[in-house]
């Protein structure tokens, strides 16, 4: 009986909780936030020119898109505030998908915002890229939903990650094919340990790793005039990260009292013995 | 409710009863949850052909071929390898396997490739040229190189080691483990994300309370 109880009132208990504390906390913020990340983008955003061609590689992973979702919209949002010329091209169908449902989502807040352009799914993985690399380097087209684009005045690459096909990939197969744009990359926390080598080595301009760094962007992300794209009540609900978090707490030390109590239990009778 | 009408009010209502139905896997719903999940791949697979067709087989191959035949040998000759190697299993398999071969050829030679000039080479090349190394640098220098030292000395196993080799190895295991629990923690707090967001959908995009 208690097992049962526990079993199905407890993840409940669980949810009820964390519900609760969706409605009365505020957003996920950052009382000291570590500004280097923040600073690293915001000067390669300050050094570009308004109107300056950006393209996105997206493709996230649909199980983590969540994490960074606000922070990408966040982004978006702060590129098209400064009158940048935003393409999206996505190399995995996940991607494509999510690419999808972000410009439907940005056409319907803020039908007035220059419209972000549609290169579409661009297959074979590796050697895709290799084709995008072409392009922005000017000596091909890459083939997109309506007919050809050319890519070679792009001054900027945002890499959304999370997928097979994420920042690394970008550095290996375009960077050596390209002269001197930077890249900037936006990644579930999962993937820091890939992409850390490629920020320090320069590779990567700027990597934004969320949750943290992107709590800390969104404090910081100077909007302009499409703040609606943005996604500013997107960030975790504080309260209910810590309810979880004590709650992962409770449930591994059960696991270990659970563990640890046969032992404790057999070492009277060992020493009477 | 949220107040949404239309194609966003249904598409909200789908998304609201897949999350419960899968979040009901936790209450111990198995039933449900495994017609969520063939539900999925159902729609996942359509997906699939969609974009395959739509993205892929029309504009790439369709296309070109139909507006300049004679341009495209190359094309005629790949969709000709493709096509005899999914259609006619009564070839020999050196003829079917050419596609595939040629495929994961390029795709290894691109990852190589790719790995070797933008990884490994400028990765190096950072680690090695260090204008501005000073005393924080080279202590977390000196940091990282006993504690890689450390973690592989505790690996050691079956080999005769006396007290301080042990005590390193000891010392090692747990630094290894001190490390992978706090990478489990950055990731427990990266899935906490991950189903605060499903329950926010759910409590203010769904239910419509606290907005």
């Amino acid at each position: 009986m208690n097992d049962r109880v526990t079993r199905f009132a407890a993840p409940l208990l669980l949810l009820a909780a964390l519900a609760a504390g969706v409605l009365v906390s505020s957003d996920l913020d950052i009382a000291d936030p570590d500004p280097e990340a923040v600073d690293e983008l915001q000067a390669v955003l300050s050094g570009l020119e308004d109107g300056t061609a950006v393209l996105v590689g997206f493709d996230p992973d649909v199980g983590t898109y969540a994490e960074v979702r606000p922070t990408v919209r966040t982004l978006i949002a702060e590129l098209a505030g400064r009158g940048m010329d935003i393409s999206m091209v996505s190399l995995t169908p996940e991607g494509r998908a999510l690419a999808l449902a972000e410009r439907d989502r940005a056409e319907r807040l803020a039908p007035d915002a220059p419209a972000v352009a549609d290169l579409g799914f661009v297959p074979g993985a590796e050697a895709a890229l290799v084709t995008v690399a072409s392009a922005i380097a000017g000596t091909s087209e890459v083939a997109t939903p309506t007919g050809t684009a050319a890519l070679d005045g792009i001054g900027l690459i945002v890499v959304v990650g999370g997928n097979d096909l994420g920042p690394r990939s970008w550095v290996e197969q375009v960077l050596p094919r390209i002269d001197a744009v930077p890249v900037i990359a936006i990644t579930p926390i999962s993937l820091l340990p890939e992409v850390e080598p490629y920020r320090q080595s320069g590779q990567l301009a700027a990597v934004i790793a969320t949750p943290r760094d992107g709590a800390a962007y969104r404090l910081a992300a100077d909007l302009g005039p499409y703040a609606d794209l943005g996604d500013a009540g997107g960030g975790p609900a504080a309260l209910a990260i810590v309810i979880g978090l004590l709650a992962a707490i409770a449930w591994l030390g059960e696991i270990l009292v659970r563990r640890i109590a046969p032992a404790l239990a057999a070492r009277p009778e060992r020493d009477r013995s | 409710m949220n107040g949404l009408g239309g194609a966003d009010g249904i598409a909200t209502l789908v998304a609201a009863i897949a999350t419960i139905v899968v979040l009901g896997g936790l209450l111990g719903e198995r039933r449900v949850f495994g017609w969520s999940q063939h539900l999925f791949a159902g729609l996942v697979t359509g997906y699939l052909v969609l974009l395959a067709i739509t993205e892929v087989i029309v504009p790439r191959i369709v296309v070109p071929l139909a507006e300049a035949p004679g341009d495209r040998i190359e094309l005629w000759l790949a969709a000709g390898l493709v096509v005899s190697a999914a259609g006619a299993p009564w070839l020999p398999r050196l003829v079917s396997a050419v596609p595939i071969s040629i495929a994961v050829g390029a795709l290894a030679a691109f990852a190589l490739g790719g790995a070797v000039i933008g990884t490994i080479l400028p990765q190096v090349t950072a680690t090695l040229v260090r204008p501005d190394v000073d005393v924080t640098t080279t202590v977390s220098m000196a940091a990282a190189v006993v504690v890689t030292g450390l973690v592989l000395i505790g690996f050691v196993h079956g080999a005769p080691r006396g007290r301080i080799v042990g005590g390193a190895a000891s010392l090692g295991r747990w630094l290894m483990l001190g490390g992978i629990g706090g990478w489990l923690g950055y990731l427990l707090f990266s899935r906490l994300v991950l189903l605060v967001d499903r329950v926010s959908f759910l409590v203010g995009d769904w239910l419509g309370l606290g907005r």
